[in-house]
């Protein structure tokens, strides 16, 4: 016979409201197996867990049911509370009777009666639990950051700076990522690569970094603290380790139209090329897809003018296999496309823009390239068709953002803040220029945020208009734009020589097949999901697994480096012991019953099931079952639905259990 | 071709290259055949082929008396063949630890059996020694002929006609013990801690039953039949079981059996499915 305890909180009022507590104390109690059946104003408090406590040792309780809030909250305070009655923790179980029962129904009468259906389907749960111990696996102290944006560059020095490897993956030749684009930074206006190319050096410099630019990451195996890793070196076709960044190679390349990616099109690279001046590593790559040694086998001239020999066009492809104990994701954003060629069906472009046709009509990473002194126009504002300079630059926000019509409801939160900084910038570099910019609504919440968009109105005298822009055309050398004052309800129009388009952040076109290669998550928009908004807002589902920087949400710069300080703080914490403890709530194979159809092999999501001997004494294979890897199983049950003689059972989970709570709600 | 069969028998026999010929004898009574196991070249005039070479021999790999006499051959006509694709996928054997004698065939059962007038693997899609001139595939056969006409029923029509079927069922499992792919040591309808299929004979049991069966076995079942042949009541199984290859096929383009290397779905997952509710 059981002896269970029930415990019921009333949430201060949040409970108590809807469901009548004493009534189902008293409801509880009745229920076969329970010894004591109380409820309290808050459980959670400290003389609440004395209370259940006392009851462990004062009836001997073999079994607590807290029927209080989610177990998400409160499962860890209420098992800890248990143990140091000498409790087993996974003999306590909690039965939502706030989330799933108060705070969605409003008849006190109906919600009392589900209360007490939920708390007798946790009692009957409770009775078959099930002493279960953790699981010590070992931690491999090494990480690996995905991306070498701020974030990724900030979460390997972080972690470096606390004694620990790193390998740092960059898809691109350079680390730096779009912060290396961009002019000047708000709200302080300083010098983004002035700020950033310390960092990259840096990064190259610190011994405990391994620095791979143009690889990607193949393919993540393993679990929390036990990763293997395969990355993919792209074959730069320079030998890096002879080649001294002289550039011989890239000055004499004959294939110099090539748009170059870093300039977002506005400026040209040769085909063996460094993205950028500063570029970390300072090596060259040779982009195959143009050079013509490898389109048409001719020309050759970098290897002849190279005089250390570094050029080597024979070179593959490599597969770098590493173990990490811990990844962080920092693989950065894309722009959304305003062009009519779109990723997807519901982003819908902005075709009455005229981005494609009009080459005045340009987005905001370009003209942060036309104010850049390492760009196109050496800092000059010019515009890309004519190369005149524009005395009046109309910039439009949200572009993509907010527009559920157009296909993304989110805000991108950078926006705001930089067309307030483009208009400033632009009007520092053309005095008698105009800039305009259209507007949903200021969005300026950050420190001195408010102040600089203030700044701009008041010192640099640009023009808000509150309104949405309808559409765009060309009237001689001049663009129209239509749009709307709905602050004076009027329709506007405003000549203008450029037109500046800010548009939203998206996730990376890849984002979903990546994190799917990684096993973490993605919201509906493709940005990585992390655990929890609020209370785990850099770490994803996946133990060992963080998130820093943009591909979690839209970020400034500021934001993402928070982010990545934070996520490599979670990721020296995790490597701060020598072994991991886990939950043991996993799966679990009856060798008896298992026929070795392999179906949960092939279903799990984390590749955590294995294909397992079973020979006699004399080594005689006698037959084959399925085996889990206690270290890799999350316990998320898929192979349990897959066993088509349910000879998997998740610990915690058992059919036996799940079944008693069913009959429970079935039997009053 | 009964003698190419036992002459090839006899070779892998002596040769020791198998251990065992699963083939066909004469069943005793008229017009009927039955399982055979030889295991001497000395008795290959045993084996029989005629259009009375009903069973599946495919259910007999994985019975462990089988399995412990070694290497063994079998006779299989196109419709065993896709069995055998199929246990080789779900690793219940090897297919290079198996020797397949691949029989064409134009239909078995007199009148023809259900399945045959449906069959597209008139010649086995996979063997080691083919006997019989090749037949081509018939092309343009609807499968699911008899399912769309059962279909034009109401759904009232149609659970009145099943609850009648199951009311019958007398839960003696030939179904199970007869179908290749049925291969657990023990079965779901077998556990009792918790009880997963209820096991009383009402009809409410007896449906719960041939649903799970038939539901465990869709995307798998290779429509060879045998669980209708067996069932001592006549249940048209087969109705069920095409059923639900019907929905394999249109739902993820697959039909079972066909195609060793080709993904069972039911334990596959493709980034492009349009299903955007999982992530």
């Amino acid at each position: 016979m059981s002896r269970i305890g029930v415990f019921i909180c009333h949430c201060g009022e949040n409970i108590a409201r809807t469901v009548d507590c004493a009534r189902l104390a008293e409801e509880s109690g009745k229920l076969p197996g329970v010894m004591v059946s109380v409820d309290y104003k808050y459980m959670c408090s400290d003389p609440g867990q004395n209370m259940i406590k006392r009851a462990i040792a004062e009836h001997k309780l073999d079994g607590v049911v807290v029927a209080a809030c989610s177990p998400h909250m409160h499962e860890p305070t209420f098992r800890a509370a248990v143990v140091q009655s000498g409790m087993n923790p996974y003999l306590c179980e909690m039965a939502n009777i706030r989330e799933h029962c108060s705070w969605v129904h409003t008849d006190r009468e109906l919600a009392t009666e589900k209360a007490i259906d939920l708390v007798r389907v946790m009692v009957e749960k409770v009775k078959r639990n099930q002493e279960l111990f953790p699981i010590r696996v070992p931690i491999t102290k090494r990480a690996l950051v995905i991306g070498g944006g701020i974030a990724g560059i900030q979460a390997a020095l972080d972690i470096a700076a606390g004694g620990h490897e790193v390998i740092l993956v960059e898809r691109q030749p350079s680390v730096g990522g779009n912060m290396a684009r961009l002019s000047e930074t708000f709200p302080t206006l300083d010098c983004s690569q002035c700020i950033l190319t310390p960092r990259m050096v840096e990064v190259a410099r610190d011994p405990r970094i391994t620095l791979y630019t143009y690889a990607e990451v193949e393919e993540v195996e393993g679990f929390v603290g036990n990763f293997k890793v395969k990355i993919r070196q792209k074959a730069k076709s320079v030998n890096a380790d002879i080649c001294n960044g002289c550039g011989d190679c890239w000055n004499k390349c004959p294939m110099k139209k090539i748009p170059s990616e870093f300039d977002a099109g506005l400026g040209y690279r040769t085909a063996i090329y460094v993205p950028f001046p500063q570029a970390v590593p300072n090596t060259p790559v040779i982009d195959r897809e143009h050079c013509l040694k490898f389109l048409k086998d001719k020309c050759g001239v970098c290897a002849k003018v190279c005089t250390r020999g570094a050029i080597d066009y024979e070179m593959q492809d490599e597969i770098i296999e590493a173990e990490v104990g811990a990844i962080v994701v920092a693989t950065g954003y894309d722009l959304y496309g305003i062009g009519k060629e779109q990723p997807n069906e519901r982003w819908k472009g902005y075709g009455e823009y005229n981005y494609d046709t009009y080459k005045d009509v340009i987005n905001g990473i370009q003209f942060e390239r036309l104010l850049s002194a390492s760009g196109p126009t050496q800092g000059e504002v010019r515009r890309p068709s004519d190369g005149k300079v524009p005395k009046s630059v109309a910039f439009i926000a949200c572009v993509g953002s907010r527009d559920p019509e157009k296909g993304i409801e989110y805000c991108s939160k950078i926006c705001c803040m930089y067309v307030a900084k483009h208009a400033m910038l632009y009007k520092h570099k053309v005095h008698d220029g105009q800039p305009y910019i259209f507007y949903m609504d200021i969005r300026a919440g950050g420190k001195n945020y408010e102040e600089f968009v203030r700044r701009a109105v008041e010192e640099d005298g640009v023009l808000y208009i509150r309104g949405r822009v309808s559409k765009i055309y060309k009237d001689g050398d001049q663009l129209v734009v239509v749009g709307a004052d709905t602050l004076s309800d009027s329709q506007v129009q405003i000549r203008a020589d450029l037109v500046v388009l800010a548009t939203a952040m998206v996730p990376h076109k890849n984002a979903y097949e990546f994190a799917q290669k990684i096993g973490i998550a993605c919201g509906s928009e493709g940005f990585y999901s992390e655990a929890h908004p609020k209370l785990r807002p850099v770490e994803t589902m996946t133990a060992g697994i963080y998130l820093a920087g943009a591909c979690q949400a839209p970020k400034d710069i500021p934001d993402a480096v928070a982010q990545a300080s934070a996520a490599a703080s979670k990721v020296q914490l995790l490597f701060s012991s020598d072994e991991l403890e886990r939950e043991p709530i996993v799966a679990k194979v009856n060798e008896v019953t298992c026929v070795h159809c392999r179906n949960c092999i092939r279903v799990c999501p984390y590749s955590a099931i294995d294909d397992k001997e079973i020979r006699d004494r004399h080594g005689n294979l006698i037959r084959m079952v399925a085996e889990v890897n206690e270290g890799m199983c999350m316990g998320c049950g898929t192979c349990v639905a897959a066993c088509p003689s349910k000879s998997v059972q998740l610990a915690g989970f058992n059919d036996e259990q799940v079944f008693a709570e069913i009959l429970a709600l079935g039997h009053e | 071709m009964i003698e190419q069969i036992r002459e090839k028998a006899k070779e892998l026999l002596t040769s020791g290259e198998v251990k065992v010929v699963i083939g066909y004898e004469n069943g005793g009574m008229p017009e009927t055949t039955r399982p055979v196991f030889i295991t001497s070249p000395d008795e290959v005039e045993r084996l029989i082929w005629n259009k009375h070479c009903y069973a599946n021999l495919a259910n007999f790999f994985v019975r462990k008396e089988v399995a412990s006499l070694g290497k063994p051959a079998i006779i299989a006509k196109g419709c065993d063949v896709k069995a055998i694709t199929v246990l080789v996928q779900e690793s219940q054997i090897k297919r290079e630890e198996i020797v397949i004698l691949g029989v064409t065939c134009e239909g078995v059962g007199e009148p023809l059996l259900s399945k045959c007038p449906i069959c597209d693997v008139n010649t086995p899609r996979d063997y080691n020694f083919l006997f019989g001139k090749e037949i081509a595939p018939k092309n343009g056969i609807n499968k699911s002929a008899d399912v769309e006409e059962f279909e034009r029923k109401s759904p009232e029509e149609r659970w009145e006609f099943w609850e009648e079927q199951f009311s019958r069922c007398i839960k003696c499992y030939a179904c199970r013990q007869v179908c290749p792919l049925c291969y657990c040591e023990v079965c779901i309808a077998d556990k009792n801690q918790p009880q997963w299929i209820e096991t009383s004979s009402h009809t409410r049991g007896n449906v719960h039953w041939n649903l799970i069966r038939a539901w465990h076995l869709s995307g798998r079942c290779i429509d060879c039949g045998e669980c209708e042949r067996a069932c001592p009541v006549g249940i048209p199984l087969s109705l069920l079981n095409r059923r639900l290859a019907k929905s394999v096929k249109e739902r993820f383009g697959y039909e079972p059996g066909y195609d060793q290397e080709k993904a069972p779905p039911f334990t596959d997952f493709k980034q492009e499915d349009s299903q955007e509710f999982i992530r």
